[in-house]
Formats: structure tokens, sequence, C-alpha cells
């Protein structure tokens, strides 16, 4: 198996991973998005709130903030030698004090104050809830570790999506040049370069085959390789994407593990 | 009420990112443009700040705190 990484930015990551089936590509996926950890806001107990959004909106709000999550120091509620009742190694606490004088006031996800300075809402410039005069917000909310198992708000990633590595063939002798396949494709794949057509940023073709149902003599073909993906993950900023991807590979190994110990006392 | 927090499809980050395109739609720029700088691509995140319309500060007139005096 080899991983080639194609782009990565802050919150995305592209690679494209050779020597796998579909079944394990879905496999990794899934992984992700349901059994990679992941820090959010699970219980939030409001002790002023004369806001006009009612307790329960906002707790929701809270929940779905995505925080920096450090799994090296915290446990899953499950695994945790409190047995989930919520200690300082499963549990992090971070409270919410906000007044507004005479004025409007917009209360922003960087008005948290953790108990941990490494767990922190990945972005403080999320509107949370406006207070109008004299309203007034207390709030404590306790975030833990969860998987997408459980909530989707525990997922470390929003998108994780996976397509086959396309193969764009221009058949040189049947081409007449007549540059339909150029106009008509979304991804711009095509370019007429001195006089023959040539292809480029093959990886972008979506495989629509608009080129094919335009191309008259049948010069193009699109097909694609079966044991090669192209991965493109997005992390919610609770973890760096390769991180996620990381962890995900380390999960699905101790799986299989676990399933091939049991196949084996059969 | 207020802008969702996380795209209701995909779960992708876009409350932080509704200050700025509300900002620059209302100089004039082509909301097209601004969507994509902000780096939202796909279309369930695109609708959910085109199609969204703050209405808490209409409710926060009805707001029902009262003012303490000589606070």
């Amino acid at each position: 198996m080899d991983i080639m990484i194609i782009h990565r930015q802050d919150d995305v990551i592209h690679f494209l991973v050779e020597g796998i089936d579909v079944a394990f590509a879905n496999a990794l996926r899934r992984t992700m998005l349901t059994r990679v950890p992941a820090m959010a806001i699970d219980e939030v107990l409001v002790l002023e709130n004369t806001s006009v959004m009612y307790d329960e909106i906002l707790a929701h709000r809270l929940g779905l903030i995505p925080l920096i999550t450090d799994l090296e120091s915290y446990n899953l509620p499950q695994d945790c030698d409190c047995e989930g009742k919520g200690c300082s190694l499963c549990q992090c606490t971070l409270t919410l004090e906000k007044e507004s004088g005479s004025e409007d006031v917009v209360v922003y996800s960087g008005d948290l104050v953790s108990q941990d300075p490494k767990v922190n809402p990945s972005t403080g410039e999320i509107p949370l809830v406006k207070l109008a005069p004299n309203q007034r917000l207390i709030i404590e909310a306790y975030a833990r570790l969860g998987t997408g198992l459980e909530n989707a708000k525990f997922q470390p990633v929003s998108t994780v999506a996976y397509k086959y590595v396309p193969i764009v063939e221009v058949d040189k002798d049947k081409c007449t040049k007549c540059e339909a396949c150029v106009e008509v494709c979304p991804k711009k794949i095509f370019v007429i370069d001195k006089d023959t057509l040539a292809t480029q940023n093959t990886l972008d073709c979506t495989m629509c085959e608009l080129c094919v149902q335009e191309c008259e003599p049948g010069a193009i073909t699109i097909g694609s390789k079966n044991d090669a993906f192209l991965f493109k993950v997005e992390s919610s900023g609770a973890l760096a994407p390769e991180a996620i991807v990381e962890n995900a590979a380390d999960t699905l190994k101790k799986r299989i593990r676990v399933s091939l110990d049991f196949v084996g006392k059969l | 009420m207020i802008i969702p927090i996380r795209c209701f499809t995909c779960g992708k980050l876009v409350a932080d990112k509704f200050d700025q395109f509300k900002r620059q739609v209302r100089q004039g720029e082509d909301p097209a443009v601004v969507l994509d700088n902000l780096g939202l691509h796909r279309y369930c995140c695109r609708r959910m700040l085109l199609s969204h319309i703050d209405i808490i500060d209409s409710f926060m007139a009805f707001a029902t705190t009262e003012v303490v005096e000589g606070k």
C-alpha cells in the first residue's frame, strides 16, 4: 500500500492510496467518521439565561462547537478509571459569563473560558447568541471525548470522501480536434496544445463522461484504476486531518485484530 | 433565529464565516465569489449562508428583561 499526499491545507488533506480495494477504502472512511474520538460539549448547566434563546437551543449550539482535542491527555468516559462519572481525566469544564450593558452584545465561542488551556474552541468567531440590553448569560459546560458512533457532534471530520483514480485517454488517430470536449468539460481537463489534444489535471476528472458523449469520432475513453483511491478528508477543526487518518488506521488495525482473534478461537 | 453552527448536511463549520459573508455581500460583492473565498465549495454549505435570514434581532425587540433601577 502506497500513500501519496497530493494537497495539504490547514483543515483538508487530499491523498492517493494505491494497492487497496473498495472494501478497505470504505472501512477506512467509516472508521474516520464513527470511531475516531473527538472532544465536544456534552452537558450544560445553565445558571442564568435571560436571552431570547431557549436554554435547550443554546445547549445544542454549544455542543456543536468543535473543540481542539488532545487525545493524549483524555480518556473516553467508558475507558476511564472513574467509570464514566466524570473526572479530570475524561472531562473538561468550560464556563461562559457575559452581560450586556446598555447595548446589544454578541456572545462568541471565544468567550468560553476553558479549565484546560489545551481544550478550546477551534475558532473563537462562532456567534452563539445575541444579548439585548441588560440580559445575562452564565453557563457551565462539560466537554468530554466521544465518537461519531454516539453523536455526529463528536465526529472529527465534516466530510471524508474517496473516488476512483480516473484514466482519461485520447485516441490521437480518431481525434478531429473539434474542441467540443474542451468546451464541455466542467473541470477543464482538455487543452489544445500545439495542434494536439492534451490532458491536464486528470485527477480532477469527475468521470461525468460529458466529453465521451460530445466526442463524435469516439476518440475519448474514460476509465478508472480499480486498486487506487483518491481520498479527501476535511477536518472539523478538532484534530489535524493527518492525525485523523493515522488514528483511524490504528483503530481499524485494532478492530481487525480483535475479529481475527475471535475467528481463531472458533 | 441565528446562523446555524454547522452545515445541516455535511457538518462543516459555517457560523464563523457568516459575519464576513454578510459584510462583503452588503458591499456589493458577488455572493458566489465570496463563498468560494470562504472555502465553501459544496452546495449544501453554500445554501446555509445564502438562504439564512437572521431574525434574532426581531425577537430581541420583545425581550422581557427588567431594567433594575439604580444598578
